[in-house]
Order: C-alpha cells, then sequence, then structure tokens
C-alpha cells in the first residue's frame, strides 16, 4: 500500500489535514497528494505541503457526487491513508469511497500515527465518555474533525504537480435543489471568555431572559444544550455545545438548568472554572463542575446576576 | 405502498457506564441496554412514513445474542417485523463488517423502497453505516435527513449540513440516514407493548448470508478504552439559605479571578 491522499470540500481543512498528512508522510516514506474540487487552490495546497495536487473538473456543484470518481481514483492509486475533512459533507463521501476502497474507516479521529505497517488512532466514543485507541488496517480512510489540525504553513516556490480529471458520470437517480446558505450570526461561543450556559431546566423561551441578564452582568456569550437549539429553537444551532455542537474553553462557564449527560460535557471540558446551578444534587453536571450551588435557577440566578451586577 | 426497513443498534446505556477511577477503564457492569437514541428517530420516521402512505415497515439488527432482548421493545414502537442477526461476531464488528453483514441481510429480506438509519449509534457514532449500506446496494444515500417524504416513486429529504440546507430528490429506493431533530419518537403505549409480542420476528444466520472471510474481518481493531476523567474542585453549596449559597459562589469567582 502507498501514497497519502487528503480529500476535503474545504480547502482550508485540506489545509488543516496538510498537517497531519506531512507527518504520514515522514513516518511512511510516501508522497502525499491532495484531491480537490477547487482548482484556484491548486498552488496553495502545493505551497502548504502536497507533492501532487489532483483536481476533479465537473459539471456538478454537489460536492457528494464525486464520491464515485475519488473512489475510482483511490484504488487506481493504490491508496494506502485518505485523510477526509470530518464535515457531514465529507464523512458520507468517506464512507462510500471506504467501500470502494474495501478499507477501514475511523470517524472523527483526533490523533494519528503510523505503527507497524498499519495506523493508530484516537476517538471519542460512549457520547464523550471514553476514548478509543484502535490499530487501522491500510488502506485506511479518517475523517478528521474540521480545527483539529492547524493549517500547514505555506512555503512560497514549493514544487509539485497538478492534474486533472475529468468527472462526467453523475448518478443521474439524485437531483439536488434549494440549497441555501445558512447565514450565521452573533458570536463565536468557541471564542468567548465568559459563557453562560442554559438546559432545559428553563421552563419557557421568556425565561431566557433570566441568563441573559446573568450574562451581561458578567459580561458573557449566551451558550445552551441540544435541545433548546435543537427541539425548541430558543437559541441559533451554533450555540449549542457538547460532542455535536461547538466545543468551548472559557474562562468561567456557568450552567444553568443543565443535567451535565456526557454529550455536553465533552464540550466543555477545556473551560478553566466550571459552575453549575441546578435543582437536582444528583444531576451529572455537579461531578464535572469546580464550583455549584444546588438550588431553583428562578431564585438563584437573579441573586447572583444582582450580587455580581454590584461589584 | 412503500415496503419500508429501519436498521437500529441495541447499545449499552452510557449513561450507567462508570469509570474507574484508578485505571481508567469502563465498568460497564451495571449498563443495560437500550435501542440508540437516534435509532429511534429512524424508526419513528419509517411508522410516521406508513401511517401517512401505508405499506409496511420492518426493523433490521445486528448485534451478539443480547440483540434478541431488543425485539419487544423495537416493535412496541410500532413496526410489524423484526429481523436480527445475533452472533458473537458483532462485539469485534467495526463499519465495514456491520455494514456488510446489514447489506447482505437486505438482500435477502428485501428489496425496500426506503431504508432508514440513525445518523449514528449512541455508543461508537461511526455515521458511516447508512453511506456504506448505499454503496453496497448501489442505491443512492441521502444523509443527515431533517425532513423526509415520499411521493410515489420519490423520497424528498432536506438536509442541514452545517453551513447551507438542500433538499434531494431521489428517484427510486434510497438508503436514508435521519438527525434527531426530525421527530419525536413516541412512548409506546401499553397496547403497544403488549401487541409487540405477538408480532413476528425470524433470527437471520450469519452462516446463511454468504459473506466471505474478508468482508466478515474487522478493519479497525480496539486497542484500549479508557474513560474519560476531569479533575475538578467539586465545591457544591446546598445550604438551604441561597443567599449564603450565592454570597460563598461570588466570593470563590472573584479568588479564581475570573470576576
Ligand atoms: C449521540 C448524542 C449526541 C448528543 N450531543 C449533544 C450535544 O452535543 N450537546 C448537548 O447539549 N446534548 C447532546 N446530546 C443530548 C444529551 O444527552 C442530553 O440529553 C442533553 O445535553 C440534556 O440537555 P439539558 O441538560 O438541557 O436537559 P435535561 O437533561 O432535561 O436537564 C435539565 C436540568 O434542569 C434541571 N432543572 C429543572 N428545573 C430547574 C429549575 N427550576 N432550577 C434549576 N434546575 C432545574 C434538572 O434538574 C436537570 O438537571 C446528545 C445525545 C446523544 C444521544
Amino acid at each position: 500500500m502507498q501514497g497519502i491522499w487528503i480529500y476535503s470540500e474545504d480547502s482550508t481543512i485540506a489545509k488543516q489535514l496538510l498537517t497531519a498528512g506531512l507527518n504520514l508522510k515522514e513516518a511512511m516514506n510516501q508522497p502525499l497528494g491532495v484531491i480537490t474540487l477547487d482548482a484556484g487552490q491548486a498552488k496553495s495546497l502545493i505551497d502548504s505541503g502536497a507533492d501532487k495536487v489532483v483536481v476533479l473538473k465537473g459539471e456538478n456543484n454537489w460536492p457528494e457526487s464525486y464520491a464515485e470518481a475519488i473512489g475510482k481514483f483511490a484504488v487506481q492509486e493504490e491508496t494506502g491513508v485518505l485523510l477526509v475533512g470530518g464535515t457531514l459533507r465529507g464523512k458520507d463521501l468517506a464512507a462510500k469511497v471506504a467501500v470502494s476502497l474495501d478499507a477501514a474507516l475511523v470517524t472523527d479521529a483526533q490523533s494519528i500515527k503510523a505503527a507497524n505497517g498499519s495506523l493508530e488512532t484516537t476517538r471519542l466514543m460512549y457520547g464523550g465518555l471514553a476514548v478509543c485507541t484502535e490499530q487501522v488496517s491500510l488502506p485506511a480512510v479518517l475523517t478528521v474533525p474540521p480545527s483539529n489540525f492547524e493549517e500547514a504553513k505555506p512555503v512560497e516556490g514549493r514544487k509539485g504537480e497538478t492534474s486533472t480529471i475529468d468527472v462526467s458520470e453523475f448518478d443521474q437517480r439524485i437531483s439536488v435543489n434549494e440549497v441555501c446558505p445558512i447565514v450565521r450570526q452573533g458570536v463565536d461561543i468557541t471564542t468567548a471568555g465568559k459563557i453562560v450556559c442554559v438546559g432545559r431546566g428553563i421552563s419557557q423561551k421568556e425565561d431566557l431572559k433570566i441568563a441573559e441578564e446573568l450574562a451581561q452582568a458578567m459580561g458573557a456569550e449566551i451558550a445552551c444544550t441540544r435541545g433548546i437549539a435543537e427541539d425548541y429553537h430558543w437559541l441559533p444551532e451554533e450555540r449549542y455545545i457538547g460532542i455535536s455542537g461547538q466545543k468551548v474553553k472559557p474562562e468561567v462557564y456557568i450552567s444553568i438548568g443543565v443535567s451535565g449527560q456526557v454529550q455536553h460535557v465533552a464540550g466543555i471540558r477545556d473551560s478553566k472554572i466550571i459552575v453549575a446551578i441546578d435543582s437536582n444534587e444528583k444531576a451529572p453536571i455537579f461531578e464535572a463542575a469546580d464550583y455549584g450551588i444546588v438550588g431553583d435557577l428562578y431564585e438563584v440566578v437573579p441573586m447572583l446576576t444582582a450580587a455580581l451586577g454590584k461589584k | 405502498m412503500p415496503r419500508i426497513l429501519v436498521c437500529y443498534k441495541w447499545v449499552l446505556d452510557e449513561q450507567d457506564i462508570k469509570i474507574n477511577r484508578d485505571n481508567l477503564s469502563l465498568d460497564t457492569s451495571k449498563a443495560k441496554y437500550k435501542i440508540g437514541e437516534y435509532d429511534r428517530n429512524a424508526i419513528e420516521e419509517g411508522v410516521l412514513l406508513a401511517e401517512k402512505l401505508g405499506g409496511s415497515v420492518d426493523v433490521l439488527t445486528f448485534g451478539t445474542a443480547a440483540v434478541k432482548q431488543s425485539l419487544k421493545d423495537v416493535l412496541s414502537r410500532g413496526p410489524e417485523k423484526a429481523y436480527f442477526i445475533g452472533d458473537p461476531l458483532a462485539e469485534k464488528a467495526d463499519a465495514s463488517v456491520t455494514a456488510a453483514v446489514l447489506a447482505a441481510a437486505i438482500r435477502k429480506i428485501g428489496p425496500y423502497d426506503i431504508i432508514l438509519c440513525a445518523e449514528g449509534s449512541t455508543d461508537e457514532y461511526n455515521q458511516q453505516v447508512a453511506p456504506r449500506l448505499a454503496k453496497m446496494l448501489d442505491i443512492p444515500a441521502v444523509t443527515f435527513v431533517n425532513k423526509l417524504s415520499l411521493e410515489g416513486n420519490q423520497v424528498q429529504a432536506a438536509r442541514k449540513l452545517g453551513d447551507c440546507t438542500e433538499v434531494l430528490h431521489v428517484e427510486g429506493a434510497a438508503v436514508v440516514s435521519v438527525m434527531p431533530e426530525i421527530n419525536k419518537p413516541r412512548i409506546p403505549s401499553l397496547k403497544q407493548v403488549l401487541a409487540a409480542a405477538k408480532k413476528p420476528s425470524e433470527e437471520l444466520k450469519l452462516t446463511d448470508l454468504q459473506l466471505d472471510e474478508k468482508a466478515l474481518t474487522p478493519k479497525v481493531i480496539k486497542l484500549s478504552i479508557r474513560g474519560f476523567v476531569m479533575n475538578r474542585k467539586n465545591i457544591i453549596h446546598k445550604e438551604l439559605s441561597q443567599t449564603d449559597n450565592v454570597a460563598k459562589l461570588v466570593a470563590e469567582l472573584a479568588k479564581e479571578g475570573v470576576y
């Protein structure tokens, strides 16, 4: 098995994967290539470390429809490792390519190293409760979460070859319409220094005000659990924290009415100080907290807001 | 009228898994099994489609001998018939093996107009069985769907993908993976629970699925699973007087320099 390849429909992620790819290249002594849909990025991908760039050129704007072509290419190249940017589109494509290659596929690999003709990877299991180390036989496809690696540093004038593959066969059974970008508004909670996080302990949307007042007194951003965003739609989706949401790393995170199930806690582990307010003394959030108050949030939070506001 | 199949996984309830603090191993001795959280959304979606359009809903699962315990639970959620493969191989199966087994089973019991899966299972969350299955069965995959309808021979599905939404139309059969927000699974009524006991289930033997050694060999092997522990101060105030509790917390925040 040979050749390390990278693919992402998002060139920023492809450059992050080049960091992981360059490490593997050194350990496995194999060339490193990038498969891209964006011809305009070929040069900068080479500057960032790709020995080869293969541009897939076709009429179809739906990234997933290139799975077939990438699968064929990967087989023909006798690909050893294919790193795929772990967006939802990337995960869909990676699984199909893994079938074409008859390859292993590891989802959301966090660390990757070459070991005795195979790979060793780590990833989360049971909603973030555990870390699983796995031995992956080659050929291997790995999806890697966005921002897991820093972008590889470009070096001007690096040499590499670029080629183009024309893709003309697409699955006629599928048509894609009504493509709408989701416009993100407001702040990025992943970089917030202080966070007030609301959970389903808040009983109606109007009561979010209690949390907003606390956030204002502290200069914090509002975040939430999955249910508040996905089930109730009280807050935008990019405000929810957890294994399937955002990972945050504030100086202080205060939860109100959050039970602290592992899938949520997986997103707050890098917080410096974790504070929890919840009426259930047995809520798992208290095990994850530095400080906490057992009590009714409707009583405790306004008092805390007043006390913090006074200073 | 559509023939609908839903795949599900019988998983350990992660909320019952404890971490041994000394060696970070997982203690699953108290953990019960459950139908994967998101699989319940897939089952509910299949049942909703059948309620609207007529047709039938079958379910299929691959697991160890323990999967037998899932049958009553799954059938109480509305499907008519359950197929299961209970084999020790499931213990070590990776997603490539699981998808190969499910695909082979579907070739045997199908065809179906629509095959529903969850976005991912609650334990492994590999998010790859649905697209793998689609590729193996040579039908389109429509993944991460949050709205689904069937019209005649056409599947219509809305997807939400981080930075955009889109609607797919697929002619003919498809494998669809659903997101949890697609619906709210019903809690089975007593009547449904009782009725479940009379519904049929059928065991498929791995040896009858005509899979070669290679397809049944996992390509990913678990070397270790270690619990994730956080060391936190765990100073929790539970006095009756919230005034006191709040005062203590404010002092602590000040001392930490975060306020
Ligand atoms: C595969 C998978 C992935 C998931 N990913 C995520 C994720 O990324 N992020 C996420 O957040 N969740 C995720 N979840 C869901 C997660 O398991 C929990 O269900 C969810 O985090 C719980 O949200 P919650 O704490 O808001 O609600 P609940 O669990 O309902 O907790 C509400 C809390 O409020 C308290 N409460 C109620 N009333 C009051 C009051 N008056 N005063 C004070 N406290 C009160 C209760 O005691 C309780 O502790 C995922 C689940 C699965 C299966």
